[in-house]
Parts: structure tokens; sequence; C-alpha cells
């Protein structure tokens, strides 16, 4: 046994270590995101002026790992490491815009939850719990249904589903700051409810919604390459980790190993995404861990 | 009776959800372009023919009125007629499907309880040794390893390496059908598994500390005896509500499982509907989904006070 106050040092360091693996990593994905599809458009040039090596196969279908191809071919001969940073593209960005959408309107119905009177607060929660309770992947299908597959309904419907946590959260928060001393003091002297609120209340919640906005982005990505996977999500020739893998998937008899890259890629963003939001959380709120 | 008055306000909740979520797959069929009667009018319709069937139909009613009798209907079976092929009634594809779900869903519930609370009870008991740790890895890496990762790599293994198991799903069958759900059983439970590991040995490691154990260790109550009749018993409820969440990621694992396994169930037929914008199929496949998971969780809530008088005393 060690002694107890050596265990949680311990536990820290191999935290940060997870911490900085993950940072790395997501930095690396996303300057691939940024910059990879138009690097090997240039590298895969054949004397054709304006050239996507995303969309448009050069090589060999399922062509082996080689100096030309980074990773391989896909089923059309396509470059696997232009589209899989494609992928990356696609994703961050469903991941970035749909936390941000859900912090948004999540902060919007947390802080009028905890401030407004009691028949605009309880009727707000009862339906933030009810979308809450609300299985995520029925309701994000029964969205895409209405309004058809594609990479702008598959944010619309993440959006939707993904803001009610953020909803409870801010709430719960913002109910407890609101009794904190500093704040009455703020109250006693003619603060406004909007600027405690702005000034006193959502600069405390800054580090906790990044941290777990972060952690929500994870569950987004998996999310959108469920859908994709499902085969309702972001729609060919686009590329998508998960519809990748589903494509794949077919001809997994004769190359498995095309898989590889695809399932790499999408677990370790997850791992990472996790890892760095796990550190933020703790680092910002020392209690949770 | 106190018993008695928390069943009824769970059983209100439910009724409220249930409400809610066909209330939802409602307007979502409002919503969707396109109506049954454009549909069953054909393409070479006329606008009054079209308006005739929409009026025969009952779909020129105001939708209050629409949304009483897709209850109705709902709640004696009748989801409508699918919009394509030989438009069959709705009902119809969900008795087709449905099994193969359910199946697939309640085993992988039994298996993961099963291992779950095993490896859980382990982990808490030989705390933070080999065992522990090693079952505490696993599980971590089992919760974010996503389905369609996870099913490639035992599909390679089992059925491509050293081909024990058929692959997909292809009727009729070449081998017994416990064969074809193995993997998608194990997959499916994955997850569920993991996360009844870890709250298991949570509440477990906590039971473990209260004053009844020391006593009963005191009192010189076998080792064996202690953990699964005084702790486990104990310890045991939170996992009970952990396990009715979890059907929630069996909906999500069924439908990736569903679809890489090619399997014949309600997952598949719901996607299969979407990308033909088939709405009374896709809205039917949802509702009943939904009501299950509503159902499977309420019957949990209902048995939680039962099991635990400590609940009953204090949500009233």
């Amino acid at each position: 046994m060690s002694s107890p106050s050596t265990a949680p040092a311990k536990a820290r360091k191999k935290r940060d270590w997870f911490l900085i693996f993950g940072a790395t990593f997501l930095a690396f994905i996303l300057l691939t995101a940024i910059f990879g599809p138009a690097i090997r458009s240039a590298q895969l040039n054949n004397g054709a002026k304006s050239f996507n090596s995303v969309t448009t196969g050069v090589g060999q279908p399922y062509e082996a790992i080689s100096a030309k191809y980074l990773l391989g071919t896909d089923e059309l001969g396509r470059d696997m490491f232009a589209r899989l940073a494609q992928g990356a593209r696609f994703s961050l960005t469903v991941g970035v815009v749909v936390e941000t959408i859900s912090i948004v309107v999540g902060v919007l119905v947390g802080v009028i939850g905890a401030y407004a009177p009691k028949y605009v607060s309880t009727p707000l929660m009862r339906f933030t719990d009810a979308m809450f309770a609300f299985p995520d992947i029925l309701l994000a299908i029964l969205i895409i249904g209405i309004i058809g597959p594609g990479f702008t309904p598959v944010i619309v419907a993440l959006s939707i589903t993904a803001w009610p946590s953020i909803a409870r959260l801010v709430l719960t928060q913002t109910a407890t700051l609101k009794d904190r001393e500093y704040v009455i003091a703020a109250k006693a002297v003619g603060a406004s409810t909007l600027y405690q609120v702005t000034r006193h209340i959502l600069p405390q919640l800054v580090g906790i919604l990044l941290a777990v906005g972060i952690v929500d982005m994870a569950g987004t990505i998996l999310a959108e390459s469920t859908l994709s996977f499902l085969g309702i999500g972001i729609q060919a020739p686009n590329p998508s980790w998960g519809s990748m893998i589903n494509n794949f998937r077919s001809d997994m008899n004769s190359h498995p190993g095309a898989l590889i890259p695809g399932c790499a890629v999408l677990s370790l963003t997850i791992f990472s995404l996790n890892f760095v939001g796990d550190g933020l959380r703790s680092y910002f709120d020392p209690k949770s861990s | 009776m106190k018993l008695l008055r928390a069943i009824f306000i769970r059983l209100l909740f439910g009724a409220v959800s249930l409400l809610f979520i066909s209330l939802v797959t409602f307007g979502a069929n409002e919503l969707a372009p396109g109506d049954a009667a454009l549909i069953f009018a054909g393409e070479k319709a006329s606008v009054a023919q079209i308006a005739r069937i929409r009026h025969n139909m009952g779909l020129d009613r105001p939708w209050p009125v629409r949304y009483v009798s897709y209850l109705e209907n709902a709640v004696q079976g009748d989801f409508g007629r699918s919009y394509y092929g030989v438009q069959e009634p709705v009902s119809n594809i969900i008795k087709r499907t449905l099994p193969m779900t359910a199946k697939l869903a309640s085993l992988a519930v039994i298996l993961s309880s099963a291992i779950g609370i095993t490896f859980g009870t382990l982990a808490a008991v030989f705390q933070k040794r080999i065992a522990d740790r090693t079952i505490l890895t696993a599980s971590t890496l089992l919760i974010t390893l996503p389905n369609f990762v996870l099913a490639p790599l035992l599909v390679y293994l089992y059925c491509l390496h050293f081909n024990y198991l058929p692959q997909t799903w292809s009727e009729p069958l070449q081998a017994p059908e416990w064969m074809y759900l193995v993997l998608p059983v194990a997959i499916l439970a994955s997850r569920p598994t993991a996360l009844v590991t870890r709250l298991t040995r949570t509440s477990m490691i906590d039971t473990l500390q209260m004053e009844f154990i020391r006593t009963a260790v005191a009192k010189g109550v076998p080792r064996g005896r202690l953990i699964f009749k005084h702790a486990l018993r104990n310890a045991i409820l939170p996992v009970i509500t952990a396990i009715g969440t979890s059907f929630g990621f069996l909906l999500t694992g069924s439908f990736v499982v569903e679809r890489f396994f090619i399997l014949p169930g309600i997952g598949s037929a719901t996607i299969e509907a979407i990308q033909q914008s088939n709405m009374p199929v896709v809205q039917a496949c949802i509702l009943v989904t939904g009501a299950m998971f509503i159902v499977l969780n309420l019957v949990v809530d209902i048995l939680l006070p039962i099991l635990d008088p400590r609940i009953r005393e204090s949500q009233v």
C-alpha cells in the first residue's frame, strides 16, 4: 500500500501522460484535416489542373502501402490518406459545430431554468428532461428520416440530441452558484440579473463547459460515424470514417487490412478526446476525480 | 400503501413518456415532405384525384384529430401501409423484424449482467490488485471502443482467421442459428458489460466498507456468504438501474450490429426505410423501439422500490 499522499500524485502523473498523448494526437489530426487533402492532391496530381485526391482515384483498387500511397488505396483506387484526412475534416467540423450549438442552447436553457419564474422554468426543464430521456440514436434517425441524409442534416440531428445534457449541467451549477455569497452581495448592491449571470456565474462555468464539451465531442463524432456507417450520414462520394468502415466491410474477405487505418484513427480520436476532456475536467474541477 | 403510490407515480411518468414519443413520431410524419395520399395516388394522378384520396384517407382533417386516430390505430397495432413495394401493412414488417432485435437485445442484457456483476464483484474483492487492475483497464477500453471497430476485429479473428463462425446472415442458414448470433450478441453486450462491471465494482467497494459488513466479519460469517449474501445484495441496486438505462446503448448497438452482420432486425428495417424515405415504416419502427425502451425502464423503475425498502420510504 502506498501512502495516501503519493497515490493521488501518481495517478495525476499518469493522467498527465494521457493528456499529453491525447493533445498531441488531436493536434496531428487537426493539422492533417486542414492541410492533408490539398497536399495529397498536389502530390498525386497526374498533370490534371484541378485534381481532387479525395474523390478521384488514380491507382488500382486496394493497393498496398507504398511511398506513393502512404496508407494504400480504397475500393476505387483513391488515396486512403487523403480520404481519411477529409473524413477527419467532416468529423471534426461536425464535432465542433454541434458542441458549440449545444453549449449555447444549453447555457441559455439552463440559466433561464435557474432564474425564470416557475411557470416558465418548470415546463422548460420538464421538456429538457423528456428530450434527455429520449434515446439519442432514435431521435437522430427520426430527424434524418424527415430531412434526408447528408452533412447538414447530421449536424442538425446531433445538435438537437446533444443540448439537453448541457442544459441540465448548467441548471444545477447555476442553481448552486446563484446562492453563493459573492453573487448575493452583487445582487444586494443592485446588479441586474444579466450582470450577475454574465459577470459572476458564467465565468465560473467556462472551464467545466470546455471539459464537458470535449468529452461530449467524442460522443458526437462517434454518433456521426455511426450514422455514416449506417448509410444515413455523410453521403458518397464524400468520405466519412464511418462510411469508409462500412465500405470495406463488404470486401473484408479479400482485403481485411483496408479496415485498419479507419478503425485506428477513429478509435484513437475518441480515446484522445476522452483523455483531454477528463484531464481538463480534473484541472478545472479537482473535486470530480 | 407507500409502495403503491411510488409505483403509481412511475406508471404516470411512463404514460407521459409514451405520449411524448408518439407525439414526436406523429410530428415527424407531419414535417416530412409528401403524404400517403400523394404516394398511393401514383405519379399520374391528377390534383383532384389526390384530393379525393386524401379525403377518403381522412388526411384532410385537422392534425389533433389525426393524432388521436393515429394513437388509436397504433394501440391496436395498425401503423398504416408501407409506401413502396407491395405496400404491405407496416405491422407485418414489425412482426417480421422485431423478434430478431428482441432476441439480440435480451441475450445481450443477460450476458452483460452475468459477466458484469461477476467481474465487478471480483474486482471489488481483490481491490487494487492485479485482477482488479486488469478488469478496470479492460472495461475502460470496451467503453470507448466503438462497436463498428470491435466488430471487424472479432469477425476477422473468428470468421476469417480461425473460420469458427459464419460471417453474415444469409437465408437459408448454413449453420445452426446460434452460431450466427454469437458475435452480434458479444459485440452488443460489450459496452453494457463494461458499464455494469465498473458500477458493480464501485458499489461493492462502498458496501464492503459499511458497518454491517464489519459486524458480519466480527461475527465470523464465512467469506463467500459475506460477499454474496450480505454485500452483493445491497450493492446490486444501482446496478439494476444501470442495466435499465443500458437498453439505450443496446438500441444504438443493434442498429450497428444488424447492419454489420446483415441481420433481418428492426434496425435494418428502419435504415432501409429511411433510405427510401418510407415514412410510415420509419415512424412505426421508432415508435415501437422507443416504447420498448420506455417500458423496460419502467419495469426497472418499478422493481427498485419493491426490492429496496429505503427507496420506497424516500420517494413518496
